[in-house]
């Protein structure tokens, strides 16, 4: 009996410390990281977001800054897609609803055809998915270069471009990116999938305890 | 033995009580229209339920409940009791300008797709037209061929 008891202990002390374990663990810091020698102590410089300047639905500048003390979640799409983008947006309104009151939280969605989504267009677009300010979600549209530029291995580090032969004439990742305060990339989710969108609402939980931990 | 039992169902509990195991409910409800399928009628739902997960289902949704005021939605939908006659041509040709779904207006290209076949069309309609409280009866060939080859 006694035996028994104590395989029983053992099973609910492993099933609650594997429960535990996701929870304390940092999130990875992804991308290229460089090692820098300075004043003879070795530096760590991690990839991150480089500076960006785009118009979100309410005419209003979004920059690094905008989003400064907060950790996001980023995604390219275009208004007018027929595949995946609305499964994403879908998906990234499950996101909203669960952070949207958290002042350390924000989204941003690069429209890839910013000669289609204009500014007005994203008003009209964000409105109807029901995202009525632009205080928590910007929808950014801004020159093609840089919006492109971002979307590469010097930024988000995921598949954005034009195609004229995909459906819809674009190319872009379904990804959702996580990135920290400090601008770093912690994490990619399949924006399509709401299993893969469940671990990112975990992640973006982790992250912010990491935060209130420090 | 029972033991045993206990504690091996006690494992698998605790092992499935960290997984996520939130699956988004199931909202496909067949309408009652079903029941009076016969099997030609069935197999078109049939088919017409795999070429919508692969086709449609990324805008519309997996229940049909579309995205906001942005895609309508085919759930309990006037539109498709409504316009049945148009709907060949819309699943095939796609579908610009305003049109009004259960009193919301809605105004986002659908894209065309002219590889469907008529059967397809036909099978697409009769799973949609009989889900989610869809009751508008299932879709022939024929009928499809017709309404295609009308004009506008």
């Amino acid at each position: 009996m006694k035996k028994q008891l104590a395989v029983i202990i053992l099973v609910f002390a492993f099933g609650f410390s594997a429960c535990n374990s996701q929870q304390k663990s940092k999130l990875p810091i992804l991308g290229r990281t460089d090692y820098i020698e300075a004043n003879g102590t070795i530096d760590t410089v991690y990839h991150t977001i480089p500076d960006y300047s785009f118009v979100d639905q309410d005419s209003v500048e979004v920059t690094p800054k905008t989003f400064e003390n907060k950790v996001y979640v980023a995604d390219f799409f275009f208004g007018t897609c027929p595949t995946i983008c609305p499964i994403m947006k879908q998906q990234m309104l499950r996101i909203y609803g669960r952070f949207q009151s958290n002042p350390e939280f924000g989204i941003i969605s690069h429209t890839i055809d910013p000669d289609h989504d204009t500014v007005a267009y994203l008003k009209d677009y964000s409105e109807r998915l029901g995202i009525m300010d632009n205080k928590v979600w910007h929808f950014v549209t801004g020159n093609k270069s840089e919006i492109y530029e971002l979307g590469t291995a010097a930024g988000y580090m995921v598949q954005v471009g034009e195609d004229e032969t995909a459906e819809g004439g674009y190319i872009h990742s379904g990804a959702f990116i996580l990135i920290d305060k400090e601008r770093r990339v912690r994490g990619f989710y399949d924006g399509t999938v709401a299993s893969s969108v469940d671990i990112l609402m975990n992640d973006i939980d982790r992250l912010l305890k990491e935060y209130e931990d420090e | 033995m029972k033991k045993q039992l206990f504690l091996f169902s006690l494992i698998v509990g605790l092992a499935t009580s960290c997984s996520d195991s939130k699956k988004a409910a199931d909202n496909e409800t067949p309408s009652s229209t079903l029941s009076g399928f016969d099997q030609k009628e069935t197999q078109y739902y049939s088919n017409g339920r795999r070429l919508y997960k692969t086709i449609c289902q990324n805008c519309h949704m997996e229940n049909g409940e579309g995205l906001g005021r942005l895609i309508p939605p085919l759930a309990k939908s006037d539109f498709l009791k409504n316009n049945r006659a148009d709907l060949p041509r819309i699943v095939k040709f796609g579908l610009h300008g305003p049109i009004s779904v259960n009193g919301v207006e809605f105004n986002q290209p659908m894209p065309a797709n002219p590889k469907l076949t008529d059967i397809e069309v036909a099978e697409i309609l009769t799973y949609v037209g009989n889900t989610w409280g869809n009751e508008v009866g299932s879709f022939t060939t024929e009928e499809v061929i017709s309404s295609l080859s009308e004009k506008e």
